[in-house]
């Protein structure tokens, strides 16, 4: 063989593979980023962006950069049009989102038939994973979850903290009646019935309420000791304003995360009438970071990268999420379907590791079993973690 | 029985809410006899008016009604004259629907991109104030608000029948073509009424703004009950929207009470079927009204 063929061929080889070392990997980020839920999923995919920009600087995945293509998700027909955009012409390795279960429920449909991997890192709703789909994993804690650690709050604290036993207090669940409001509901009557708590009313309303007088009347009427209420904004505001100002004051409120956790709630009602009232939802920010390790880390990055403090616990929830996920396929052979799956499915993460404290291991329907949500109160016009006491940075107040 | 006597009375304040936010709508539907589905929007962009004006200037919410009423009393004279008017001698009625639609998301949708999707609330200054009269128990800026609704409704029922604009405009009507052969021009007529319409929605806007958080998808909340009072009072019909809040109001807060939260609605709609059945045009019109359709 001549030796100028033979170092043309070389040359060629070496271009080709040093060619294929740059290649990157691509995954799909699918999200609300426009329309009504823009907010919150703009501010879930920012934490996507964070744990990718990270692992990327720390020298990407299998030794390729990772591309996020973003998919809008601006309602559920588009959701469904994005995913196939994704999976087909872009040619994903696999869908990281969603933040709406409505969204996620419809464009994983796309994904399964597909057998691309989904990766649900925000949405709540038990649907997502009880159709038991083969590449869908969820790594966020659900509905059933927030029911479960609102129950678990009263019997192991709030209790004993009003001085009453479990089995004495009279309790009232009032949920917007959507599937977010309605499946929280649920769950909490079955948890409460398990734990032998006497709920004396369950009712429902229309979240795009503008009163809620006659409730807060049978409320007050019933003498109900606590309230549980899954709401968003709106009706937050409304029930906690109408409560106070008909002089209900029950001896403990808690919301199921939606308008409980965020800051215009409770400058809208007024941080004397929130002071008190208790929460459930994702880690959020205040928080005792031993059990949250990274969290400051990850607060700062956010903090630079989009010049001030996250906005809600979703960014977060979704960093901590995607990061783990990704961090174990970077330790696997290649990007296949199935091979995502069975590396996904060995993750074995204990808590007090992540970011967002609780651990990760997949179970049943691939609904990571050891997602928690935290408990909260509003001190002070803040709201800070109480609950459990690993995660707390003050112990609950009572009120009088 | 005090039970009783303040569910009645969250009813009224609750029906006097729904009558002030109403009475507008009726005067729109009843006299240019276009369904405005922006109606709900008027009321979100008076309400942000109102507590931008508010938060900025530092005034009472209530002082912010000599810009308020007059900006919206332009927003709906514009939505007429380049709106609904080019679309007026089209074939099909329903063209003005879609572009009131049109309307709203864009309304709703700018909302969402000046404003955010978080709650905006304007200061109280003062109108929570919890006022008791004997066993019942409302807010100070709930009996501005019903106060309000009667003295609207009122002044509206003086200027349709007192004044030659009133009658001009009742005129038109009862029979746009007659009307026209009387030399009335239809079309100031128009402009002028869904000014007027608009301009008591931004009174409403106003009085509401400081009880209420105000946000992109507020106005969506009362639109549907507004066009429920509206059609059950009688198109066009100040009076009957002002009875037919009323009953809504009392129907929703004594289901709400008695039956339950989830049957609210169930209720409010059941009876508004019922009375449509019964009387087709409406508890307080005469007739099914009909000049304007084309012959």
């Amino acid at each position: 063989m001549k030796l100028s063929y033979l170092l043309k061929t070389t040359a060629i080889a070496l271009a080709l593979s040093a060619g294929a070392a740059q290649a990157d990997v691509k995954f799909g980020a699918l999200y609300p980023f426009s329309g009504q839920l823009a907010l919150l999923g703009e501010e879930s995919a920012r934490g996507l962006e964070l744990a990718v920009e990270e692992i990327n600087a720390a020298g990407g995945i299998q030794g390729e950069q990772i591309v996020l293509v973003r998919g809008d998700a601006v309602d559920n027909n588009q959701a469904i049009g994005e995913a196939r955009r994704l999976t087909s012409l872009e040619g994903v390795k696999a869908i990281f989102g969603t933040y709406s279960s409505a969204r996620s429920i419809a464009a994983s449909q796309v994904t399964e038939l597909a057998g691309i991997p989904y990766f649900e890192l925000g949405a709540v709703a038990e649907e997502v994973t009880d159709r038991g789909m083969k590449y869908l994993f969820r790594t966020n804690p659900t509905a059933d979850d927030m029911a479960k650690m609102v129950v678990e709050m009263v019997v192991e604290k709030v209790a004993a903290g009003i001085g009453k036993e479990p089995t004495e207090l009279k309790i009232a669940i009032i949920h917007e009646d959507s599937s977010y409001g309605t499946s929280v509901a649920e769950r909490q009557n079955v948890y409460a019935k398990e734990a032998g708590l006497n709920v004396v009313t369950t009712q429902a309303y229309p979240a795009a309420t503008v009163d809620m007088s006659s409730l807060v009347l049978d409320l007050k009427n019933r003498e109900v000791d606590i309230v549980f209420q899954t709401s968003y904004q709106n009706d937050s505001v409304l029930f906690l304003q109408q409560s106070n100002e008909a002089g209900f004051k029950p001896s403990a409120i808690i919301g199921g995360g939606g308008g409980y956790s965020m800051q215009p709630t409770a400058d809208a009602v007024g941080h004397d009438v929130i002071e008190g009232v208790l929460d459930v939802d994702f880690t959020q920010y205040n928080v005792n970071t031993e059990y949250t390790p990274g969290l400051e880390q990850f607060v700062q990055a956010y903090q630079n990268k989009y010049g001030s403090a996250p906005r809600s616990g979703h960014s977060l929830n979704n960093y901590v999420g995607a990061k783990v996920i990704l961090e174990a396929l970077g330790k696997a052979s290649d990007f296949e379907p199935d091979t995502i799956v069975e590396t996904v499915k060995s993750i074995d993460i204990e808590p007090g590791v992540t970011a967002a404290g609780y651990g990760f291991k997949f179970g049943e329907n691939n609904q990571n079993e050891r997602a928690e949500m935290t408990g909260m109160q509003w001190q002070n016009g803040e709201l800070v973690t109480v609950y459990p006491d690993s995660a707390a940075i003050v112990p609950i107040k009572y009120s009088e | 029985m005090n039970t009783f006597l303040q569910v009645l009375a969250n009813g009224i304040m609750l029906g006097s809410l729904f009558a002030i936010v109403a009475v507008g709508l009726t005067l729109i539907f009843g006299i240019v006899k276009v369904v405005n589905f922006a109606h709900g929007e008027f009321l979100m962009v008076g309400m942000y008016l109102t507590y931008v004006l508010t938060t900025w200037m530092g005034i009472h919410p209530f002082a912010t009604v000599i810009l308020v009423a007059p900006a919206l009393f332009l927003l709906g004279a514009l939505t007429q004259r380049l709106l609904i008017q080019p679309l007026m001698s089209a074939d099909d009625d329903h063209i003005q629907i879609f572009a009131t639609v049109g309307l709203s998301t864009a309304l709703i949708n700018l909302a969402l991109l000046v404003f955010g999707a978080d709650i905006a609330s304007t200061p109280t200054s003062g109108l929570r104030t919890p006022v008791e009269f004997g066993p019942v128990r409302f807010l100070s800026g709930q009996l501005v608000i019903f106060v309000a609704s009667v003295a609207i409704v009122l002044a509206l029922q003086i200027f349709l029948s007192r004044t030659q604009t009133g009658r001009a405009i009742r005129a038109v009507a009862q029979n746009r073509a007659a009307a026209q052969l009387m030399g009335i021009n239809v079309n100031w007529i128009y402009i002028l009424t869904f000014g007027i319409g608009a301009a008591c929605v931004g009174v409403a806007s106003v009085l509401i703004a400081p009880l209420y958080p105000t946000s992109s998808g507020i106005g969506t909340y009362f639109v549907l009950t507004a066009f429920v009072v509206v059609v059950l009072g009688g198109l066009g019909s100040i009076g009957g929207a002002f009875a037919g809040a009323m009953i809504i109001g009392l129907i929703d807060s004594f289901a709400g009470f008695y039956i339950g939260s989830d049957l609210r609605e169930v209720a409010v709609f059941s009876v508004f079927l019922v009375i449509l059945i019964l009387k087709p045009s409406g508890l307080f019109s005469s007739r099914l009204n009909l000049s304007h359709v084309s012959p």
